[in-house]
């Protein structure tokens, strides 16, 4: 595929990842560090720190929560290390829906709590989906710009 | 050789003050200008190379925060807990450290434990000690400062949050 089909590709692929608030201007921060810097692979550096994370945590909550009696003080711990994690990746969903899931957690309602794991992990899947894709693209970019050298 | 712009008599109005650029040289003619630039650079990096220590237990954020302090030219350790920053220090395995940039709340020692070990120590007491946190809690900023905190930064942090720290800490 064409250089230029790739760059649009990728760039109405970000678009929509910021317009439908999947991503935060904390991301395009990162991105403009890694433009300064020169340095390609930050982002998909702390792109994959994020989602290695962030599917630890949820398994753990999920663990967790699958206990008989279930210790919301380790769930809120779990949730508040996901949530800081996703504002510092720009990760604006996930974020907002961990601020929802810390509620459930002082109220200590199991039930809310699976609610918000299922959402919060529907969340994460997409926005990870779409990271790869993101990377993929800039991948196949990296490579056709290379052979045209 | 001469160019042809100097070999037509120059008007009065239109005399050019700038010489013209040579011919552009042939493929096989070109040489590897040697980069004098860049050596300089270096020398000036080192110079003024500042060493902090970040720590902080979530990979994102040690990530993060590294990225944004070598791309202002800083050089940077991370290490993941509090307990091996001291061990670090102590063990003077970290030589020159300008500032330590550290996370609140972390599991085992925290950073305001950390903060205070720092202070307490004579030998690193002048070593200025950043907190940073994702929650903005008045109380908990005070008794960092109070404590000896150089600054106390909300998460997640941006360029901007480093550089301005960065400049009054030179």
């Amino acid at each position: 595929m064409a250089g230029a089909a790739l760059r649009d590709q990728l760039s109405a692929l970000l678009s929509s990842m910021f317009s439908q608030g999947l991503v935060d201007e904390q991301f395009e921060q990162l991105q403009m560090l890694q433009d300064e810097g020169g340095t390609p692979g930050f982002v998909a550096e702390v792109v994959t720190l994020f989602c290695d994370d962030a599917e630890r945590i949820i398994a753990e909550i999920a663990t967790l929560l699958e206990q008989p009696i279930v210790s919301f003080d380790k769930v809120d711990a779990f949730v508040h290390q996901l949530k800081g994690s996703s504002a510092s990746v720009g990760a604006q969903k996930v974020k907002f829906t961990c601020m929802q899931f810390r509620q459930f957690c002082q109220e200590k309602s199991r039930d809310g709590c699976l609610m918000a794991l299922a959402v919060v992990r529907n969340e994460f899947y997409d926005l990870r989906n779409k990271f790869q894709t993101m990377l993929q693209l800039e991948q196949q970019i990296q490579a056709y710009d290379h052979k045209q050298q | 050789m001469t160019s042809s712009v100097a070999a037509a008599a120059p008007s009065p109005i239109l005399s050019p003050k700038v010489v013209a650029a040579p011919p552009p040289l042939k493929a096989a003619d070109r040489k590897v200008v040697p980069v004098v630039v860049a050596a300089a650079a270096a020398v000036d990096e080192v110079a003024n190379e500042m060493h902090v220590l970040a720590v902080d237990d979530s990979s994102v954020d040690r990530a993060v925060i590294a990225k944004i302090l070598r791309s202002s030219k800083y050089r940077v350790t991370t290490v993941e807990s509090a307990t091996r920053a001291l061990e670090l220090l102590c063990l003077g395995l970290v030589p020159n450290v300008n500032m330590i940039i550290t996370d609140y709340w972390m599991p085992g020692m925290t950073g305001y434990e950390l903060l205070k070990r720092v202070k307490e120590s004579s030998k690193l007491k002048e070593i200025p000690v950043v907190i940073m946190s994702s929650e903005n809690v008045p109380n908990r900023i005070s008794r960092c400062l109070e404590e000896g905190a150089e600054d106390f930064l909300l998460k997640p942090v941006r360029p901007s949050d480093v550089s301005r720290l960065c400049n009054r800490i030179r």
